[in-house]
């Protein structure tokens, strides 16, 4: 069994065969990013291909969690953080100062480290969300959380105590309910930032499932520390370093046979 | 071992039995290539005999298409305990057919050289049987692989002793044919070459054997298997006859 990971081969860069097939839905193009004066994020040139889960794996502070929030403009709330170059959903950049951020997050919906359920019923966390944007009759409205916490994995375990307290879930149960509401609003590209950091293996591999079944209808992008979870979970693995983009390819290929020595030392362990 | 839960992730179930699938492919189209060759090779067909070797092809692709499943899922999917035990053993038995299809291959050639050869079939009456053997042998392995049974794979392991038994009074009594008379000497020497690939066929038989028990029981067997195959200390007594 030879993978001939040692070898440095200049190849050239083509693009694997599968990604001619595949519909770019979000197109990142030379992007900076500034804190203030520090640049956080230099040339990033990055596409998440339609139904297809893309993974950024890198080491802390590498600017995976800069580069999503980048994507649905969360940046915005800050002062003194700002960017430039180019980030296009289905073709128009949402970096533009016209975009209308509700209707982008709408879009582009984002699932946090730690599971955020607001302080109210099951039902009202997933209806809140809803409302911003539609107003839906009661039934249809019913039929929408249904419907998300049937996605997100989580109706069997909910139906039965959907006015009880978000926040008397358990924590896997909340990062689903937390993905539900994200659903719910009908997005089209789901950001991911280490949703499952805080949950124990079980958790976290039915979000992994959950996961697999998502991407059928949705784009989705996944920042985490655990590389192993980039691996099961991903069809394309970006390696980020120092707030540069080192490599991305099929996440099969950057674990088998990454093309760069970087990308290898990072996971193997080696990194010096 | 009881009955294996199904994983949360569904894609790593659907990854499991495909490889599963591969493997018990595999074995059939081992199984056939064997059929065939030790066919060829008792009625001197040579036209099956060249459609066996044409065969062996489509065994190691699969056991490409193997190995390289089983590594991208050693990347992903970082199993454990049984699951990587499954992987484990999908690698060492896609191994040990890929070797004996090649075994296979190289009686089936033996088949085509000795077409032309006058002596009676009769010769190779012993070395059918031995392969008949090793077949059942070969079936009944890839059985408890595909049942997860270490009882009946141990059982396939001390069975070998009868084909290294067989293989010792063939080889016996091909040396006989040939000192009998020299004409025979260039069918016996094919039919004892033929007679060792099934012995070797009988041995990667009882390897995949252990694969299936560490399969299952997540160590190796610890009994000691007698050694049968005295061929290589047997003396070749040639009496110096006149002429």
């Amino acid at each position: 069994m030879s993978l001939a990971i040692h070898t440095e081969v200049k190849e050239p860069a083509e693009t694997p065969e599968e990604t001619a097939k595949l519909a770019e839905k979000v197109s990142v193009r030379r992007l900076n990013f500034y804190y203030g004066a520090y640049r956080a994020l230099s040339d990033i040139n990055v596409n998440l291909y339609q139904n297809k889960v893309t993974a950024f794996i890198g080491p802390s502070g590498c600017g995976k969690s800069t580069l999503l929030r980048i994507l649905n403009r969360i940046y915005d709330l800050y002062p003194n953080q700002r960017a430039d170059g180019e980030v296009l959903l289905d073709g128009a950049n949402v970096l533009s100062p016209k975009q209308d951020l509700n209707l982008l997050r709408a879009k582009v919906g984002m699932v946090f480290q730690k599971p955020t359920p607001f302080p109210m019923t099951i039902y009202e966390n997933i209806a809140f969300g809803v409302r911003l944007y539609e107003q839906l009759p009661k039934a249809d409205l019913d039929a929408r959380v249904e419907d998300s916490l049937k996605r997100a994995a989580l109706w069997e375990e909910v139906k039965d105590k959907l006015e009880a307290s978000g926040l008397s879930l358990s924590g896997g149960q909340q990062q689903r309910l937390c993905i539900a509401r994200t659903v719910a609003i009908r997005p089209e590209v789901i950001l991911l930032d280490e949703p499952c950091s805080a949950l124990d293996p079980i958790s976290t591999a039915k979000i992994e499932e959950l996961i697999d079944v998502l991407k059928r209808d949705y784009t989705i992008a996944i920042v985490t520390h655990n590389m192993q979870q980039a691996a099961r979970t991903s069809d394309f693995t970006a390696f980020m370093y120092l707030g540069e983009l080192v490599e991305f390819d099929e996440t099969t290929r950057i674990f088998t046979n990454p093309r760069q020595q970087r990308t290898q030392d990072y996971i193997t362990g080696r990194f010096g | 071992m009881d009955k294996q839960h199904e994983h949360i992730v569904r894609s790593y179930e659907e990854e499991l039995s495909l490889l599963n699938n591969k493997i018990a492919k595999m074995g059939g189209l081992t199984e056939q290539v064997l059929g065939q060759s030790f066919d060829a090779l008792e009625r001197r067909d040579p036209e099956l005999a060249a459609a066996t070797i044409n065969e062996d092809e489509a065994i190691d692709t699969l056991e490409k298409e193997i190995e390289e499943q089983a590594v991208v899922m050693i990347a992903r999917r970082q199993p454990l305990a049984y699951d990587l035990r499954q992987i484990m053993a999908a690698l060492r038995i896609s191994n040990e057919l890929e070797r004996i299809g090649d075994l296979g291959k190289n009686i089936a050639k033996r088949a085509v050289a000795v077409v032309s050869e006058q002596q009676p079939k009769q010769l190779a009456l012993g070395l059918k049987h031995m392969g008949e053997l090793a077949l059942g042998q070969l079936k009944e392995v890839l059985d408890a692989f595909i049942e997860r049974d270490a009882d009946r794979a141990l059982k396939v392991w001390y069975k070998d002793e009868e084909i290294d038994a067989m293989y010792n009074s063939l080889f016996r009594e091909l040396l006989t044919y040939m000192m009998e008379d020299p004409r025979n000497i260039g069918l016996c020497t094919h039919l004892l070459f033929g007679a060792k690939n099934i012995e070797r066929i009988g041995d990667h038989a009882t390897n995949i054997a252990e694969t299936v028990y560490y399969l299952v029981h997540g160590r190796p067997i610890t009994d000691q298997r007698p050694k049968g195959d005295t061929t290589s200390s047997t003396p070749v007594a040639l009496k110096r006859s006149a002429g």
